[in-house]
């Protein structure tokens, strides 16, 4: 069993370490791996080919990233709280109210675009927010099915006030469909520059919340019994995720596939659902997938940047379809 | 151990309970027995400190269930549900150790203490055999004794179980059926929620029944379940008989006077 | 004045003209980007050639003969520009669009300079025109292109004959949107000399949203549609626009005056006003 599984992780941080090397080096235009080194290390004249690496692809590399490790977090966390194999950061509506908060600034608000990260978060949370509201309150609040409920219901209505937008707004709508369909962005550090705190708080929150989503595992009773309290644990996962997922979409836009079939993955691979593994597996799983896939948006078309959304599933899915007939 | 007087639940509006009391003291089984919607679950989960009280007295060593925080509560009871989860990708032997976690700090890994109190725990339940199998792909007696082991990882003096036997097979009921008594006879105490008549008079010290949300009668099986209790409690012409070498038998008249049902023939 | 003196006079003059003329040349940057058409051909009328000319993927933007052999750079959301192209190619300004608001932002964290001297509507044209060239250091040479045009859209302007109601639509897919006053294409249409109908609509983007409804109810004399499309599809929406059944119980539909505009002459600022204007008025508004 153990083999197994370190034989998992050093497969995840291959892919990462390799995704990381291809994503400095490819692109529109070719910059020689040796330039690349040399850049990183500080060495490299001046000129376009640095500029390129250290202010366009690496920061876009550290955005792949965190956001393809959030999501992954994100996916696990949600999926080990609410038992349920078909959760993900969509589910508690957070993709939903980031949508509606980012196309608000990209539509209503073009002026202020630099708001556009804090837009996305501010919404997300907000959407989540309700969400555990309408979860919590009432008998039988905080079980997994009213959280599911509450979230599609929350989702639909943040999802009518980006039609909504995108049909006061017509004209600008062209700008929107980048972030609706998920992507990254070469635009610098800006971005991260705003996030990162959330990412951090999001996956320490995620660190402690291990123990306790393996004794949820074994459901509310004997988790009780041991001395937690599911529905504050389910809580506490539900913010994490969407803290997490609220960041990624603030800088990724809406990306639906990672938070979803990364955890599966991990789980079907390493063989085991110990929160103990997925969770950081995840980590380094989505943040591989990420990586990669932003290389191959970026190189399939150039000098065009495809959007990264449709690239994670003709990645992810056939691998998912694959461990899913080994597993079945 | 456990001392619960006049316990009085409310769940969503309705009065579930209405006054029940009952001890458990370690190195007895004490059995509770009732027809459905006594009240059994909701006493046991009650007196567990699972389910909020609306009024009376649960107390564990002594002290308040109220006011135990929840690592210190497992510590006094251990809560075995009647149809717990089964996750996919957990192992016996992983199952176990989470039980395990009130002893284990937020921050700390676990210690030899605890991986040879995990191997105790599955050597008390006799689950040694199947300890690197999933739960996914254990039988329902199976199941049963290991979520009897994650419970003794806890190394509680209680151990709490509400109906290990309803769902199970002949087999398998009498299986975790004996490993209860072993664990009673081996100075644990044993609070067991059970509908099987025979099969608590067979192994419990003492038989709690309830009816209707308040314990009516406490005692050994042979004084408290007799005809006229089955009578008034169950509505049934029954018996429990003792018979030789330990075995209990549930005599009940099934078709009720024959003339009646019959018609006229 | 003797020889000596006369020499030294003109000396003095080349030298003073050389003073004159060096930092002013120094100032102009070298490699210059336009991303829109109208940059584009306002450097190329002001004998400016810029290294690369940005396109709009699926767009049918018009270039002056002079850019043909100019480097394109295909331009899409959310950057405008590959941001990596742009930086090999060093530029010393680019000339952009405020629709790639994201992609400035991103090009000044690359150090480069940037510009957005768009013009909104026929007005803003002639100070963006002398904006731009006095970005390039041709000041002379805007304002003699500025009197051209003005000429141009004075001439094309006299003698309106009649004033028919005019509604412009842009048609996006199978939706319309009406072209507002505030527009370029309205204002060109108001220079030919039409009521521009709004159906009562306003908007700060220039473009509404209006129903079939509201068309009809306007019931304009002439509705000329825009699509938003290549050259290919011009045909088809032409057809689907003139079998609308709606429209075609308005008056423009029952004197069969529903006509399709074929470029981005209305979309977008560009320098060929006068041009255009004659253009509506002779085929579509017949006032001319």
């Amino acid at each position: 069993m153990s083999g197994r599984r370190v034989l998992v992780v050093a497969v995840a941080v291959t892919a990462l370490v390799l995704g990381v090397g291809a994503s400095l080096a490819l692109g529109t235009i070719d910059v020689p791996l040796g330039t690349v080194v040399d850049a990183l290390l500080g060495k490299a004249e001046e000129g376009p080919d640095k500029q390129i690496v250290l202010q366009l692809r690496l920061p876009r590399t550290v955005d792949a990233i965190l956001v393809g490790a959030a999501l992954g977090v994100a996916g696990a966390l949600l999926q080990g709280a609410l038992g349920n194999p078909l959760a993900s950061p969509d589910v508690i509506g957070v993709t939903a109210g980031s949508g509606f908060g980012a196309i608000l600034i990209l539509l209503a608000f073009p002026g202020s675009i630099a708001l556009l990260p804090v837009g996305a978060l501010v919404f997300g949370l907000t959407a989540a927010t309700l969400v555990f509201v309408v979860a919590w309150i009432g008998p039988d609040g905080g079980g997994s099915a009213r959280l599911i409920l509450a979230g599609i219901g929350i989702a639909a209505l943040f999802a009518a006030g980006t039609t909504g937008l995108m049909t006061a707004y017509p004209d600008r709508v062209q700008s929107a469909i980048f972030f609706l369909a998920g992507g990254l962005v070469s635009d610098g550090w800006d971005g991260m520059k705003q996030i990162w705190p959330y990412f951090a708080v999001g996956l320490a929150f995620s660190v402690c919340l291990i123990r306790p989503l393996d004794r949820l595992a074994l459901g509310d009773d004997v988790a009780a019994s041991l001395g937690t309290r599911p529905r504050l644990i389910r809580l506490g996962a539900g913010g994490a995720a969407a803290l997490l997922a609220a960041a990624s979409a603030a800088i990724a836009g809406l990306l639906a596939f990672i938070g979803l079939v990364v955890p599966h993955v991990i789980r079907m691979a390493g063989g085991t659902a110990s929160h103990g593994f997925v969770v950081p597996v995840s980590a380094l799983g989505g943040a591989a997938l990420l990586v990669a896939g932003d290389t191959l948006a970026r190189t399939v078309k150039p000098p065009l940047e495809l959007p990264v959304g449709p690239f994670m599933v003709v990645i992810g899915v056939p691998m998912f379809l694959w461990l899913l007939r080994k597993a079945v | 151990m456990l001392e619960a007087t006049d316990v009085r639940v409310t769940i969503g509006g309705t009065p579930i309970l209405h006054g029940a009391d009952i001890t458990v003291e370690q190195g007895e089984l004490v059995a509770v027995v009732g027809p459905n919607g006594a009240g059994k679950s909701t006493l046991a989960r009650a007196a567990a400190g699972i389910q909020k009280l609306t009024g009376g007295d649960v107390r564990w060593d002594g002290q308040d269930v109220r006011k135990l925080r929840g690592r210190a509560l497992a510590r006094l009871r251990a809560f075995v549900p009647q149809r717990p989860r089964v996750p996919a990708g957990v192992t016996v032997r992983d199952a176990v150790r989470i039980g395990r976690s009130a002893h284990i700090g937020p921050l700390q890994r676990p210690t030899a203490a605890d991986r040879a109190a995990t191997e105790r725990a599955i050597e008390r339940a006799g689950v040694e055999r199947f300890a690197d199998r999933m739960l996914t792909t254990l039988s329902g007696g199976e199941l049963q004794r290991v979520q009897i082991a994650v419970g003794l990882a806890q190394e509680a003096p209680v151990l709490m179980a509400d109906e290990p036997t309803s769902h199970l097979d002949l087999g398998a009921t009498v299986s975790v059926a004996r490993l209860l008594r072993r664990l009673a006879d081996d100075g644990l105490g044993v609070f067991l929620v059970v509908h099987d008549l025979a099969l608590a008079a067979a192994v419990a010290d003492r038989v709690v029944v309830m009816s209707e949300g308040r314990t009516v009668a406490s005692g050994p099986a042979e004084s408290v379940l007799d005809s006229a209790r089955l009578a008034e409690v169950w509505d049934v012409d029954a018996s429990v008989e003792a018979g030789s070498q330990g075995q209990t038998a549930l005599r009940v008249s099934w078709l009720g006077d024959q003339d009646m049902t019959r018609g006229s023939s | 004045m003797s020889r000596a003196a006369t020499r030294a006079a003109c000396l003095a003059f080349v030298l003073l003209a050389a003073v004159l003329a060096a930092p002013a040349t120094a100032d102009a940057p070298k490699r210059i980007v336009a991303l829109t058409p109208f940059s584009a051909n306002t450097l190329a009328a002001l004998g400016v050639k810029p290294i690369a000319i940005g396109q709009t993927l699926g767009g049918n933007e018009n270039f002056l003969p002079s850019l043909r052999n100019v480097r394109t750079l295909p331009l899409a959301h959310p950057n405008g520009p590959n941001m990596e192209q742009l930086a090999s190619l060093r530029p010393g300004l680019v000339l952009s669009s405020p629709t790639w608001t994201r992609g400035n932002r991103t090009m000044r964290t690359l150090d480069m300079r940037v510009e957005v001297p768009e013009p909104l509507t026929v007005r803003d044209m002639y100070p963006r025109i002398e904006d731009i060239a006095e970005l390039v250091d041709r000041e002379r040479a805007g304002r003699r292109l500025v009197a051209r045009i003005q000429r141009e859209v004075s001439r094309a302007t006299q003698d309106l004959k009649s004033r028919p109601r005019v509604m412009l639509l842009l048609g996006v897919g199978r939706t319309p949107y009406v072209f507002l006053p505030n527009s370029w294409g309205g204002y060109i249409l108001q220079l030919a000399g039409a009521r521009l109908v709004d159906a009562g609509a306003e908007s700060r983007s220039g473009f509404a949203r209006v129903s079939d409804e509201a068309i009809l109810d306007a019931d304009p004399e002439v509705i000329i549609g825009v699509p938003h499309a290549r050259a290919e599809d011009l045909n088809g929406i032409r057809d689907y626009m003139r079998s609308n059944e709606v429209w075609k119980l308005t008056q423009a539909g029952q004197n069969n005056r529903i006509h399709v505009w074929g470029d981005d002459k209305l979309l977008q600022a560009n320098l060929d006003v006068g041009a255009t204007v004659t253009r509506v008025r002779t085929r579509f508004l017949k006032n001319r």
